[in-house]
């Protein structure tokens, strides 16, 4: 029964039994350092090439030991979100918990095989380190603790985008993507690890991680108003974003990065219209400057700049060529990507602070540059980019023969247009991509088939469209062709029958300028009725007038224009597509600028004598 | 209290004395203070005085994400902070109603084990010492290194494992490993007879522990003693088995219990369970090659995540006794009030106190470690 | 057996007026009940129903209600089952009574709240300081007492100069975001 060998009253001899120890080997450890087991967390090592400098690993550092240290040298770059700081760790408040290395979302950090650090007071700064890759003492010790699957706390996988199946959205232009709803905009946003490298690859730095984290914690109007600090085009960027801020988001490195665009349109969705006017309207001076200022454009990098002026106390009046608001996003995206009645919304809250539209007036025929400047104190051009470029091949002067900016703002306008039974489009960006899918659902709906064929110069891997959006048009039946010349539209009967296509060799010269070769031998003939130019626009700016033309500095084309989007006149402005290119975010980044240096420069006058 | 800070209780005069000891002393586990009153050698009264270990965990713990203070729980405890960590886990889990995977409750239960064994063999030479042989308790020491290998190899850490997340486990086990802790497991057992020849048949000892702070039944449950210090009294009681966590019930384990209450009993008690860990120990290095799967359930960013508003209490069975933490959320990334009830905050204060009385001096070191009183239990 | 005690104690315990009593698993029973009816309740559990055991009583500090949740955790060794009794008092003046000659156990408890949250038991046996001789500020563990900010007024940040650091300066870098700006362990930083 007694499973120890015990006595109730013990004895002498028990004890002694342990005397044949003597007899026994000593057991020896070697003196030389010996690496610890291959998951020990030591001390810090820290991959610098694959460092972004995000600092997450300073956020869940429980002890406050990490500090973010500039390293002057390294790459730095806002766009591609990477920054040029590096952990450093304080040893006195570390507790070796690892949680930097579960959490870092590139999994530069992982602790050492190391055990001892130890020193004299006088050396007490050695517990201050700035790891690399060398370890603490600079010794080859193996990593240790390192990122594994199974203790990775980054959230890598993104929610799923409920989407209309091809077959059901090419008969229709309703948004393709659902949105997400609460369950999933919570889940989503839990991702987030509040980086900030959204922020700063932001044209207009969007306090991406603030309505993030608001949308998290179920505070939705605090989102919207954190998205109204820097953006007045809420429901447009939080739909058709060229969302730089996913391009460097951090946890993209190993896994999708947060959705940050559908989670900004969640939000905004979500809230009610009515709110989102009085947040839009909060800080808004409560004084009357009594400076006036145009705007020609109601596009986003004019309405931008009157949202910013008139919350400034600024009297703003846009003047809009066309019937309705919104520019290129109205009238260049299509209805599927971009619904109407969401810009309308956005429209909605800027007239709704007190800026003034002047539809139908275009400003070069019904008024001049020059009145405007007469009667306002400072005006702002924001014309964006209308004046869709041709290939200039032969035949390109046909009817059959269409701009897609044209195109497109004809459809969005609701005039009817001639659908044709086929149809080619020239151009591999999105506004190819826009026009080709735009047709195809008219096709779809008229002829119940999708016959478009899209040719490019570039090969696939050089589109300049987005990813999503090719792969999208090839679902819906577009068929893309990739490194195409166009050399002739083919005419029958009067009537526009194809496009001859010659295939590409390559598309710039040896010092890098546009100068595309092609090879005879590989010529294709592409059937359709229409053919359909999509490579690119310029800004029609007759409306400057001769005498404005010559005063104002160019450069390539372009209006030159300081940073801050003043041109060499002090009291003229340009933002937009006009001065940066197509890009709705850049656009309002834009906005923003040029309102600030109008507004600086409206108080700078103010206070003269 | 630092010692400018004393001042010496004045009393009637009487050839009573007051002797300190502790906070630094050999006879005293850790930083802790127990002040007697003594007349000859015998005490008259004693006063446990604490606080040289206070860390403030609970208040740390309120201002810390759920998944931070996960580095806070093992350090509240140091010879045994596995139950620690996995009680808290088990705490968040259950407000949370997270399902903690088949494979890392057995690797809790194998980590958990050997913590104990680890903290048996610490304090089981501790109390050897106090009767003033050190031999087990350099053997205890050294031994339980082999367990901290094990542990190094298991979780990264040697003594702070934070291995436990609330879901389950942050690392599977190495290529090789149930070898591994099978060959520590049978070095172990075969060191037991040693130990056994050193203490239970070794008069020095006998005389000491037996009749040594003994405690009946019925004090025991007055007092709210748990753990081996209650099974020394001859109540088959374990948290265990009797109000089982993780997959205990799955597991064939006896509950050793002897009746004299007394600082022998307690000792015999211990070296019973480490027995019976080792038994499980095996049980669970037989079971994981059969359980393949994850080691942890997916959870949230731990920057953003809010546990449901609740309240929970989880106890489990350390190497002491009874540990169990409150934990409370508003619905908040942090735990509103977290209350760790340990063990020793019997054992070492009411407990102690009252055993001290009428002992002989040399005994008061003996009764404490007899009863593995955790100072930075008490302390927090 | 055990089962049919459980039942045994919900009913004894449902014909009880002014609790509330939610069972949350087979093992654990939640009992809300008035401040003035629970040393009557404790003396029923303890008495009539087995429960010996005081394994805890936690101190909560709702400072928004004004109160301080009491819960008290009873064990029973025969039915196997925990009774976490619940009561709430008001913050101030923070006086109850003390549940010691109900339970031994209560005397280290009591004591250790007094001690953090500041609550009298009315005839506690001994509510001298223990852990905090020296402390003589607010009861650290109330929700208005900032530890940390204590912390940052008493003590100073290691100030840690080394090589590499100086070096960085000098080319134009150095400390960029100190911890403190950042970390999340800390209850302010998202309220900002």
């Amino acid at each position: 029964m007694r499973d120890i060998d015990h006595q109730d009253r013990g004895g002498l001899l028990g004890p002694l039994k342990n005397l044949s120890f003597f007899a026994r080997q000593p057991i020896t450890e070697p003196l030389g350092p010996r690496p610890a087991a291959a998951n020990y967390r030591g001390f810090h090592l820290n991959d610098w090439d694959l460092c972004i400098g995000c600092s997450t690993c300073q956020k869940v550092c429980d002890n406050a030991a990490i500090t973010m240290v500039k390293v002057p040298g390294l790459p730095e770059d806002p766009v591609k979100g990477i920054r040029n700081l590096r952990p450093a760790i304080d040893y006195g408040r570390c507790c070796w918990c690892a949680l930097c290395v579960d959490l870092c979302p590139t999994g530069s950090i992982a602790l050492s095989c190391e055990y001892v650090h130890t020193c004299l007071d006088s050396e007490l700064d050695s517990y201050f380190i700035l790891p690399d890759a060398r370890g603490i003492h600079g010794t080859p010790y193996p990593k240790g603790w390192a990122k594994s699957t199974d203790a990775d706390l980054v959230a890598l996988d993104r929610q799923p985008m409920t989407e209309q199946a091809p077959a059901e959205r090419i008969g229709n232009f309703s948004e393709i993507v659902a949105g997400y709803d609460a369950h999933q905009a919570l889940i989503e946003a839990s991702r987030c690890v509040q980086c900030g490298m959204c922020h700063d690859a932001c044209p207009t730095h969007m306090h991406a991680p603030e309505y993030i984290r608001a949308i998290w914690k179920g505070d939705l109007e605090g989102a919207v108003r954190e998205i109204y600090r820097t953006n007045p085009f809420a429901h447009t960027c939080g739909r058709v974003c060229t969302h730089r801020c996913e391009t460097a988001c951090s946890v993209g490195h190993r896994g999708a990065p947060i959705a940050i665009r559908w989670l900004k349109r969640y939000a905004m969705d979500a809230v009610d219209h009515a709110r989102v006017k009085q947040i839009a309207a909060e800080g808004r001076a409560d004084f009357i400057s009594g400076k006036r200022v145009a705007i020609v454009g109601a596009g986003p990098a004019g309405l931008t700049a009157a949202f910013d002026l008139v919350r400034q106390g600024h009297d703003v009046t846009v003047l809009e060529a066309q019937a309705q608001g919104g520019g290129m996003v109205r009238y260049g995206i299509p209805d599927y990507r971009m619904p109407a009645d969401r810009l309308d919304r956005d429209l909605d809250v800027i007239i709704s602070l007190g800026v003034k539209i002047r539809y139908n007036t275009r400003v070069g025929v019904d008024l001049t540059m020059e009145r405007l400047r007469a009667e306002y104190d400072a005006v702002v051009l924001g014309v964006g980019l209308w004046m869709g470029r041709s290939t200039r091949v032969p035949g390109a002067d046909q009817a059959g023969v269409k701009r897609a900016v044209d195109l497109l703002r004809a459809v969005a306008a609701g005039e009817a247009i001639e659908v044709p039974q086929s149809a080619v489009i020239i151009g591999g960006g999105n506004v190819a991509m826009d026009s080709a899918r735009t047709l195809a659902r008219l096709q779809q709906q008229r002829y119940g088939e999708v016959r478009i064929t899209l040719t490019a110069l570039e090969d696939l891997d050089h589109f300049l469209a987005d990813a999503d959006e090719i792969r999208e048009a090839r679902e819906e039946g577009v068929q893309i062709l990739e490194a195409r010349g166009p050399q002739e539209i083919l005419m029958r009967e009067g009537q526009v029958a194809g496009l001859r296509t010659w295939g590409v060799r390559s598309i710039f010269d040896g010092a890098g300028r546009f100068a595309p070769s092609y090879e005879p031998a590989d010529e294709q003939i592409h059937a359709g009725d229409m053919v359909v130019e999509a490579i690119g626009q310029a800004a029609d700016v007759a409306l400057l007038g001769e005498a404005l033309t010559e005063v104002l500095q160019w450069h390539r084309g372009r209006l030159q224009v300081d940073g801050q989007g003043r041109t060499n006149l002090e009291w003229l402005w340009a933002a937009g597509d006009m001065v940066r290119g197509p890009d709705v975010v850049s656009a309002v980044a834009d906005g923003h600028r040029v309102a600030d240096s109008i507004h600086a420069y409206l108080s700078v006058q103010e206070h003269a004598p | 209290m630092r010692p400018e800070n004393y001042e010496a209780q004045r009393q009637p005069p009487s050839y009573d004395y007051e002797l300190n000891i502790g906070p630094n002393h050999p006879g005293i586990e850790g930083n802790y203070a127990f002040k007697l009153r003594l007349n000859g050698d015998r005490v008259i009264a004693g006063r446990a005085d604490a606080g040289y270990l206070h860390r403030g965990f609970e208040k740390l713990m309120e201002g810390r994400l759920w998944i931070q203070n996960l580095a806070i729980t093992p350090r509240i405890c140091v010879p045994d902070p596995v139950p620690m960590e996995v009680s808290y886990c088990l705490a968040v889990e259950d407000l949370c109603g997270l399902v903690v995977p088949e494979r890392a409750q057995w690797l809790r239960v194998m980590q958990l084990e050997l913590s104990r064994i680890a903290a048996h063999l610490f304090i089981f030479g501790g109390h050897a010492a106090t009767t003033g042989m050190y031999t087990p308790m350099f053997w205890g020491i050294a031994d339980r290194d082999l367990i901290l290998d094990l542990f190094e190899e298991m979780t990264g850490g040697r003594v702070y494992h934070i291995y436990n997340i609330p879901g389950g486990v942050r690392r599977d086990l190495p290529d090789g490993f149930g070898e591994r802790v099978a060959n520590t497991l049978d070095y172990l057992e075969s060191r037991l007879p040693d130990y056994d020849n050193l203490l239970f048949t070794n008069q020095v000892f006998v005389h000491r522990a037996q009749g040594c702070g003994p405690i009946s039944q019925q004090q025991a449950l007055e007092w709210g003693v748990t753990g081996p210090n209650l099974r020394a009294t001859g109540l088959k009681f374990d948290v265990r088995r009797d109000d089982p966590y993780l997959v205990y019930d799955q597991l064939e384990f006896e509950i050793p219990t002897e009746e004299p209450g007394d600082a022998w009993a307690r000792a015999l008690v211990r070296r019973r369970e480490i027995k019976e860990s080792i038994r499980i120990i095996r049980q669970v290095v037989a079971r994981l090659p059969t359980l393949a799967g994850p080691i942890r359930c997916p959870i949230p960013n731990p920057l953003a995540w809010n546990v449901p508003a609740g309240s929970t209490y989880t106890r489990v069975e350390s190497s002491k006794g009874e540990l169990a933490w409150y934990v409370v959320s508003d619905g908040g990334e942090r735990p509103y009030r977290t209350h760790v009830r340990g063990p020793s905050q019997m054992h070492a204060v009411q407990v102690l106190e009252q055993l001290a009385i009428g002992c002989r001096i040399e005994d008061v070191a003996q009764i404490m470690f007899s009863l593995d009183a955790c100072p930075p239990e008490v302390d927090r | 057996m055990t089962n049919d005690l459980t039942t045994w104690l919900d009913n004894l315990l449902a014909e009880l007026d002014g609790i509330s009593v939610r069972r949350t698993s087979r093992r654990r029973l939640r009992v809300e009940v008035a401040s003035d009816a629970l040393p009557a309740l404790l003396e029923l559990l303890r008495g009539r129903a087995s429960f010996v055991h005081l394994s805890a009583i936690s101190c909560v500090d709702w400072i928004d209600a004004g109160q301080f949740e009491l819960v008290y955790h009873c064990w029973s060794y025969e039915t196997q089952s925990l009774v976490s009794v619940h009561t709430r008092i008001p913050r101030e003046p923070g006086v109850y009574i003390s549940v010691y000659d109900i339970y031994t156990p209560a005397a280290f408890f009591e004591r250790d709240i007094h001690e953090m949250f500041g609550v009298w038991f009315e005839g506690s046996p001994d509510l001298s300081k223990f852990i905090l001789t020296e402390w003589d500020g607010p009861p650290p563990m109330r929700k208005d007492f900032d530890s940390e900010a204590w912390v940052n007024q008493h003590f100073d940040w290691q100030d840690y100069h080394p090589d590499w650091l100086k070096d960085l300066e000098a080319r134009g870098g150095g400390i960029a975001v100190p911890p403190d700006e950042q970390r999340f362990s800390r209850r302010t930083v998202d309220e900002t």
